[in-house]
């Protein structure tokens, strides 16, 4: 019963999405104020109405209702309850409700905390979305109801959840990546909203700002949390695999970095206006086209949605419409903007650009890279396939011109910088780095020239970043304020670029040292056997039995030495779900600040002998690290006055309602 | 170029890959060609599986139009298979099996040609046997020539030992009629 | 999908069957090297999307156990992957081919750097001169001292 409430609870809010739709544009046509109004309410109503049918859908998980096709197929008597709470989105159906409930919750804040906004902007941005929303909410009735009933023969246990699904990293993975996805549908309306109004000056530019940044740092999160998922959970050791699946959310993840830095350049510079709204386009349709191709099935990837043509068309058309429609709009109103900022040829404006050109470039061949296969095939030249090697080509000769500009940038003056004063700042700072690579690398008895590189790299981002918060503190220091005050004189935004550029120095070390030093070793132990690798000893103690809830398993036991000393006991694991007949790994992680000890359970040989894998990964902690802390930088950002100004300001009343009047 | 023609690339582009998006939907991405196509039988000296002591080689395949399927008991989809290859050898094709073990670690094998051959017999006991002969891959090595990635496979190889088809997956009628039946015709007249 | 379900089940049948990497070893630690970097490069014919190294389907292991032997006997990475291809494809290799179609795999990006850099510096505008900023600045001067 209270599916069928879920259900209709969907079909009112495509109700509430058509109207949103409809009449704040049209009050915003029409200056009429009352339709205007209606935005927020509908909004609301959309919402209230969503999380009604995900709390049904959560339900019937809880409650073992296997007469709906979707539990059945994902869920099972034996599950755990808190994976019946996170099996929700454990399938194609609930996963989708989940994304149209994080839409839809995008779209009440953006109706809540848009007071500074004029009006009519919000009406314009809000009907956007409810467009938008028109075609999830259709998307979810039409093909991928996950109300569906098997009546009137049900199963009495459901299939279970997939096994990969059951863990931690995947409760949390899904919700992070669904709000950095169609949060860029924020940035997006905006962006429309700016092109049909035609009012394409860098306002909506600073309205965007904190939702894109929002967006942003939920979706490195979420990209974070998968690598980290499948580091532990896949048992191959990896951290990145260039699958489509992991793609998908690069795609927009880049555009989202380049849309970020342009909207600063849009918002403070008034130039490459058309760029922005252009990335701003860029960063939500690449949303769509990984949502596309993970859910149609048309690449081979190692996600596995149970894939239908009818889903895939389906989406495809929507993609059409909302894709092809912006970017029709876009040809038809960009070329009438024009920029009126000036600036030279060596000032930040041009090098955090360079900056955007090497982004988009990393996009294109991301795009390129996931897509050229099915192109290749379709023009029947053959299957090829296109991974590590090329990506990682392409990648190492991106990053360099890449962070060489992230250097420059903040050092830099808008509109036009000293190329004296920059070019001595530059030396410094390239010997340093230098340096401090050269001395880490000499740690390793067969240096690698890749991670000389990578450290070069990582220093760099970080030594300028340091000489860029001493150039801004000087001039307080000289009118002799303390180091600590004139710190805290920053603001908040810039702290978050200082702190994101920190993450992604942290996580290009982790890399680049992860790449070049890691030793893994396969080997086939008896019980007693141990195994040497760099000062640790790792000696097998013997495969154990073990029950868990709804899976039964090996556990493979280790035990590490380093110089003679215990360490730490690795135990792994080799779990069978018998419902769903499946074999899943655990691999055995002991983390540590520089380095991490892996071992995976392989099979038991014909002789009572185990194939195991042992690898000793060094700073590979430091990558999720990197991005965590890049994420922090996000929430630095968005916590900055400026964007709480529209608050202030109402809470101060009418009297100071010019905010930054110069005093 | 006019500056508005620039701003009209991005929405071609899509056009573009929505295009292809469009045709990928109704194609299956694990399809692949074969590379074997056209190329005579590869080189390979193996037994029979029910009788060890005869040898085979690839001129076994010389002056009859054969098609070798590839597969094993431990196959899932080929025993549903085999059925249609009774049909298919009751109108008279030639079938030849190419056997191999999953179960065989080739250099540190425990499992017995025995017992093989006696799975063997049960299964084809049960289903019926539409194999001339089976040649046994000891060790996998000419499935590795052939590109076989799993089974079952089939090959069509005409009289002059050169393969002229290679199917992944297993043989049904649609198969059969889409693949398989206009060159085999073909061949069976020209001979 | 019925198909899906039975590739799935014939890789996971395959998982039952016992990997003894300690086998894959090498004299030369160059060739230990090679084999690491090319079980990483050779795509799995049969798997989701993955490379020989990390699967334990029966043709990984098996390609695996050839990559082994053909590195064993001195054959160079070149001459491996074309061993590979030949019998399945361009496809088993994760580094795509060069020809009429996938050069633009590298030209796109190319010529989309070339074109961006080319038009940020073209369509840069030189600042006010510093006459003008120095009149702005007397200007505001004054009527600072105004209010």
């Amino acid at each position: 019963m209270l599916a069928e409430l879920g259900n209709f609870a969907l079909v009112i809010a495509l109700m509430l999405a058509v109207l949103l739709s409809i009449y704040p544009m049209w009050g915003a046509y029409r200056d009429h104020d009352k339709m205007m109004a209606m935005a927020k309410p509908l909004a609301i109503g959309m919402f209230l109405f969503t999380a009604f049918s995900y709390f049904c859908l959560t339900y019937a998980f809880v409650t073992d209702d296997f007469s709906l096709a979707y539990v059945a197929n994902t869920s099972s008597m034996s599950l755990p309850i808190y994976y019946k709470y996170t099996g929700v989105w454990g399938g194609h159906e609930g996963s989708f409700l989940l994304w149209v409930l994080i839409f839809s919750l995008w779209t009440v804040a953006v109706a809540i905390f848009s007071k500074g906004i004029p009006t009519k902007m919000v009406a314009r941005v809000l009907a956007i979305l409810g467009a938008v929303g028109i075609g999830f909410y259709l998307f979810m009735l039409v093909t991928s109801n996950p109300f569906d009933r098997l009546l009137p023969f049900y199963p009495i246990d459901g299939k279970d959840l997939n096994p990969l699904l059951q863990d931690f990293g995947m409760i949390i993975h899904p919700p992070m990546l669904y709000m950095g996805y169609v949060g860029f549908s924020v940035a997006f309306a905006f962006a429309i909203a700016a092109l049909i109004s035609g009012k394409l000056d860098s306002t909506w530019a600073r309205w965007s700002r904190p939702w894109t940044i929002a967006a942003w740092a939920f979706l490195t999160l979420g990209l974070a949390l998968g690598s980290w998922w499948a580091y532990y959970e896949l048992g191959w050791g990896g951290w990145w695999f260039w699958d489509p699946s992991e793609n998908a959310a690069f795609m927009p993840w880049l555009a989202g970095t380049a849309l970020m830095h342009s909207l600063a350049v849009t918002e403070k510079r008034k130039v490459f206006k058309s760029w922005t709204v252009f990335l701003a386009i860029a960063a939500f349709s690449l949303s769509l086209l990984g949502t596309f191709l993970i859910r149609s099935g048309v690449l081979v990837s190692v996600h596995a949605f149970a894939s239908d043509p009818g889903r895939g068309l389906f989406i495809l058309g929507l993609l059409v419409v909302i894709i092809g429609g912006s970017l029709a709009l876009y040809a038809l109103r960009a070329s009438e903007v024009k920029s009126d900022g000036r600036y030279q040829l060596i000032s930040r404006e041009v090098f955090l650009m360079g900056n955007n050109v090497f982004l988009t470039a990393a996009t294109i061949v991301v795009v390129l890279g996931t897509l050229f296969p099915l192109v290749h095939k379709e023009l029947g030249m053959g299957a090829i396939s296109i991974g590590a090697p090329f990506f990682n080509q392409m990648f190492t000769y991106l990053i360099v011109p890449f962070v060489f500009f992230m250097g420059l940038g903040p050092l830099s003056r808008w509109k036009n910088q000293s190329p004296q004063a920059l070019y001595k700042q530059l030396l410094i700072a390239f010997g340093l780095s230098l340096a401090a690579a050269l001395l880490i690398n000499m740690n390793y008895s067969e240096p690698s020239y890749m991670a000389a590189l990578g450290l070069v790299l990582s220093f760099w981002v970080i030594v300028t970043t340091i000489m860029e918060i001493h150039q801004r503190i000087t001039p307080a220091l000289s009118q002799g304020m303390g180091v600590v005050a004139s710190l805290q004189q920053l603001t908040r935004s810039h702290w978050g670029m200082v702190t994101g550029h920190l993450g992604f120095a942290v996580m290009l070390i982790g890399i680049c040292l992860v790449s070049a030093y890691s030793v893994e070793r396969n080997v086939r132990m008896a019980e007693g056997d141990s195994v040497n690798i760099n000062n640790y000893e790792f000696v097998f103690k013997g495969v154990f039995a073990h029950q868990g809830p709804n899976y039964s398993s090996d556990m493979g036991k280790v035990e590490v030495f380093e110089d003679d000393e215990f360490v730490t006991t690795l135990t792994a694991e080799k779990r069978f779900y018998p419902v769903q007949r499946t074999t899943m790994t655990e691999a055995g992680i002991d983390s540590g600040f520089t380095r991490d000890l892996f071992m995976a359970l392989g099979e038991q040989l014909k002789n009572g002998d185990w194939s195991i894998r042992i690898y000793v990964k060094p700073f590979i902690d430091w990558i999720w690290a990197g991005a965590f802390i890049m994420a922090l930088g996000g929430v630095f950002s968005i916590s900055d006055r400026r964007y709480r100004m529209a608050k202030l300001n109402k809470n101060k009343g009418k009297k100071h309602s010019q905010g930054e009047q110069p005093t | 170029m006019k500056k508005s023609t620039l701003f009209l690339i991005p929405l071609f582009i899509f056009m573009g890959i929505a295009g292809f998006l469009y045709q990928g939907l109704f194609s299956d991405p694990r399809d692949r060609e074969s590379t074997l196509i056209s190329q005579p039988m590869p080189e390979f000296l193996l037994p029979d599986l029910m009788n060890t002591d005869v040898q085979y080689t690839q001129e076994v395949f010389l002056g009859k139009v054969t098609l070798l399927n590839v597969w094993g008991v431990w196959c899932v989809t080929c025993a549903i298979e085999i059925p249609y290859l009774m049909q298919l050898q009751r109108e008279g094709k030639h079938i030849v099996g190419l056997y191999y073990d999953q179960d065989i670690d080739p250099d540190f094998g425990v499992k017995t040609v025995q017992r093989v051959q006696q799975e063997v017999r049960d299964k084809l006991a049960q289903l019926g046997n539409p194999y001339a002969y089976n040649i046994f891959d000891v060790k996998r090595d000419l499935s590795l020539d052939l590109g076989v990635s799993g089974a079952p496979e089939t090959y069509l190889i005409d009289q002059n030992g050169t393969i002229l088809l290679h199917h992944i997956g297993d043989l049904n009628p649609r198969v059969w009629e889409k693949k398989f039946a206009a060159l085999y015709q073909e061949l069976v007249k020209g001979s | 999908m019925k198909l899906t379900v039975i590739w799935l089940a014939i890789c996971l049948s395959a998982l039952a069957y016992g990997i003894t990497e300690d086998k894959f070893q090498f004299e030369d630690p160059e060739q230990t090297k090679l084999f690491l970097e090319l079980t990483k490069e050779l795509r799995c014919p049969k798997c989701q999307n993955q490379n020989i190294a990390d699967s334990d389907a029966m043709i990984a292991v098996d390609l695996k156990r050839k990559v082994h032997q053909l590195v064993q006997q001195g054959n160079d990475k070149e001459q491996v992957v074309d061993f590979m291809k030949q019998r399945y494809g361009d496809f088993v290799y994760y580094q795509p081919p060069v020809n009429s179609m996938t050069i633009w795999l590298w030209l796109i990006p190319l010529l989309f750097i070339l074109g961006t850099l080319t038009w940020i510096v073209r369509s840069r505008k030189v600042p006010p001169q510093q006459e003008d900023s120095d009149r702005l600045k007397q200007a505001e001067d004054i009527l600072e001292r105004d209010e």
